[in-house]
């Protein structure tokens, strides 16, 4: 198919060039995101050497290096109160000698601080003693050990990272309760908009007409509003609307603490169906035109209704059209976190959406979302330092769920497609 | 105008040439406008039962649309409008209180391009039997396996039921969405120009499966090709801008035209 459109020639060439290099640079661009979300996130998972620097000033301090310039050296060393008051400059003119020794170790506490010392399992305990009240996560002789013992502390901390450990950190934990939010979220919102997107669609098909125009340009005007306007309308309407109906009539016992009459999974995921919808109508609309007119005529003469032609023979042609929509609702969806910070999405949630519990999936619940823990690690850490490669993590997670789900309805796409390919040509 | 007036006229006594014939469909003055193009002018015929009939007429004569205005698959074409009567067997196919669903099983359509659903060949005929709400795997087996064969495609296909309707060849497809149309055991098939598209072995084959169906159903058929109109069809109407110009058996019709424009067409001399 695409053959035809490149012919040999001067500017077919170039055409040919110029067509191979924009692809070539969506690739790049593409693997360089990867690789810089890869890169970057990773790297706080790889245990660091500990240094001692001695300065002229006659301090010395033990840490990790957080970066080297010209004019400092910046360190973290032990955060004895809270995190992120460990930092200290030494400037060139101070600095004497650094060291990797040996017995240096690093007790990673359970609220997310970082404390150093030197000795050795005794001499730990001993410095855990110190920080009254807290509790050891891990503890590390980072400088002792080789490169695989150090893989397996990487490996260790990443599984860390995507487990459901110690969620309550200033840093956050464990990130699989937003991971959960996340996938819950958008296939909530797929089983809501898939049916409304298909049914709009379909009515457009089949009516012509003023009325149907009106539906069509505004479902178009919808495609164009900004997703932050969907948090206010989901909101304005879903929460403190219809969520405080139903708390009046259904939960009134509780009230005043409202159940569906806050922001939860449920009003997230309408909100999401909301701003997905035009998405879908549009290419099951057109997936439904792409069908053969013969086809329809076809069932109609053989005494089938609107509806049933419809019903059992179109929207089943037309189902790769379908899967596309679900697809490009997807992309849209989990990517949008604007709307979902008004209407349920949190720092940290007490209970996952989903869960063994019955009813096993509790829509008034508020959840956590991968979106929003890149916001929150990226702009509202209380350690800007480890707070950032937090959220190039987090992110690099979020495109990967977003890749798997829509590989999921492409391979889905791809073997409906086979099956009807002797249709469209 | 006054010729064309008593044109029509003389087309509107179709029983001259059909005296002591069975009708299956008939049409009374059927008009035909989009928007505010007249298709149709006061067409006036009788559709004998369990005979082939031919359509022919020009390109544009209005063939197809007079077709569709039989089973009013015209109906889902926007700004279309039509006056007069069509009448299968005592219903009044546009008459307020007719179900036109009902209406298109009675009255089975084939079309110019074979238009087989992207099913299984067994689903392709099962489909308008599933429409009448027929369940049992026995009995729409069995009907499936009497419309393949009238339309005498069991042979080739009985080992492959379950493969799509979309490998077969061109001229399996157009015999498997006849067995299709009669599945629902129509009393009436209407052809457009079933033939066209076939190559001239598939056109011959074709042929021969109209004369077995006319053993049962009543046949309109649709064509450009007057030498199939000469071989197969019993009577043959002639259309020529929405008028029907000439309707009589085929013999006399062929060799003994009444009107000079039908004796023009089927000449060669335009067309």
């Amino acid at each position: 198919m695409s053959a035809r459109f490149i012919r040999v020639g001067a500017f077919g060439d170039a055409g040919t060039w110029l067509v191979a290099g924009a692809a070539a640079a969506c690739l790049a661009a593409m693997l360089a995101l990867l690789i810089v979300l890869g890169g970057a996130g990773a790297a706080p998972f790889w245990p660091s050497p500990i240094v001692e620097v001695q300065t002229r000033d006659g301090r010395v301090l033990l840490g990790e290096i957080v970066s080297r310039s010209d004019d400092a050296i910046a360190l973290r060393t032990s955060e004895i109160d809270r995190i992120g008051t460990g930092y200290v400059r030494v400037a060139p003119k101070q600095f004497i000698d650094s060291t990797n020794p040996d017995d240096a170790f690093v007790i990673a506490l359970t609220d997310g601080r970082r404390v150093f010392g030197r000795g050795d399992a005794a001499a730990a305990d001993a410095r855990l003693h110190e920080m009254s009240g807290a509790d050891a996560d891990e503890i590390l002789w980072p400088n002792a050990v080789g490169f695989f013992a150090r893989s397996g502390i990487f490996l260790r901390h990443v599984s860390r990272f995507l487990g459901a450990s110690s969620t309550a950190a200033p840093l956050g934990g464990g990130v699989l309760p937003a991971l959960a939010g996340t996938v819950t979220l958008v296939l909530l919102m797929s089983v809501i908009v898939m049916p409304f997107g298909i049914a709009t669609a379909a009515y457009l098909h089949e009516r012509r007409g003023a009325a149907a125009g009106l539906v069509r340009s505004a479902i178009g005007n919808l495609a164009g509003v900004p997703s932050i306007v969907y948090g206010v309308l989901g909101l304005g309407l879903f929460v403190h609307g219809l969520g405080a109906d139903i708390d009046r009539w259904f939960y009134s016992d509780r009230l005043p603490v409202p159940t569906f009459g806050s922001g939860g999974l449920l009003w997230a995921a309408l909100t999401l169906a909301l701003l997905t919808l035009p998405v879908v109508v549009v290419s099951v609309e057109e997936g439904l035109a792409r069908i053969p007119a013969g086809l329809r005529a076809g069932s109609l003469a053989l005494g089938a209704t609107r509806g049933e032609t419809l019903w059992r023979l179109m929207l089943p042609a037309a189902r790769p059209a379908l899967l596309t929509g679900l697809i490009l609702a997807i992309a849209r969806a989990a990517g949008a976190v604007a709307p979902l910070m008004l209407v349920g999405v949190v720092k940290l949630a007490p209970a996952l959406p989903i869960d063994g519990e019955f009813p096993y999936l509790h829509p008034s619940r508020q959840f956590m979302h991968l979106g929003f823990a890149v916001y929150d690690a990226a702009l509202a850490s209380p350690d800007a330092v480890r707070g950032v490669p937090r959220a190039y993590a987090c992110a690099l997670l979020l495109i990967v769920v977003v890749v798997a789900l829509n590989l999921t309805a492409i391979v889905l796409r791809n073997r409906l497609r086979a099956r009807y390919r002797a249709l469209e040509s | 105008m006054l010729t064309s007036l008593s044109d029509a006229a003389s087309a509107q006594t179709p029983s001259s040439a059909l005296t002591g014939v069975e009708i299956a469909l008939e049409t009374r003055a059927l008009s035909l406008w989009y928007g505010k193009r007249r298709a149709l002018e006061e067409v006036s015929f009788g559709l004998p039962a369990r005979r082939i009939t031919a359509l022919v007429g020009p390109s544009g004569s209005g063939k197809s649309s007079l077709l569709r205005c039989l089973n009013r698959l015209n109906d889902e074409i926007e700004d279309c409008r039509v006056e007069g009567k069509v009448l299968v067997g005592d219903t009044d196919a546009y008459a307020k209180d007719t179900v036109v669903h009902e209406l298109r099983r009675r009255v089975g359509m084939v079309f110019q391009r074979p238009n087989p659903f992207p099913l299984s060949i067994y689903e392709n005929v099962a489909y308008g039997l599933r429409l009448q709400g027929l369940r049992k795997r026995r009995e729409l087996d069995e009907c499936v396996e009497a419309a393949l064969k009238a339309a005498s495609l069991w042979d080739e296909v009985a080992t492959r039921l379950d493969d799509s309707a979309l490998e077969l060849a061109f001229g399996q497809q157009q015999r498997l969405v006849v067995a299709r149309a009669i599945a629902v055991e129509p009393e009436i098939l209407l052809m457009d120009e079933p033939a066209s598209a076939l190559d001239p072995a598939a056109t011959l084959r074709f042929e021969e499966l109209l004369h077995e169906l006319a053993q049962r159903y009543s046949v309109l058929l649709v064509t450009h090709n007057m030498q199939q109109a000469a071989r197969v069809a019993d009577y043959t109407a002639f259309l020529h801008q929405g008028r029907l110009v000439e309707f009589g058996d085929t013999d006399s019709l062929f060799t003994n035209p009444r009107e000079r424009q039908t004796e023009d067409y089927i000449t060669g001399r335009y067309g």
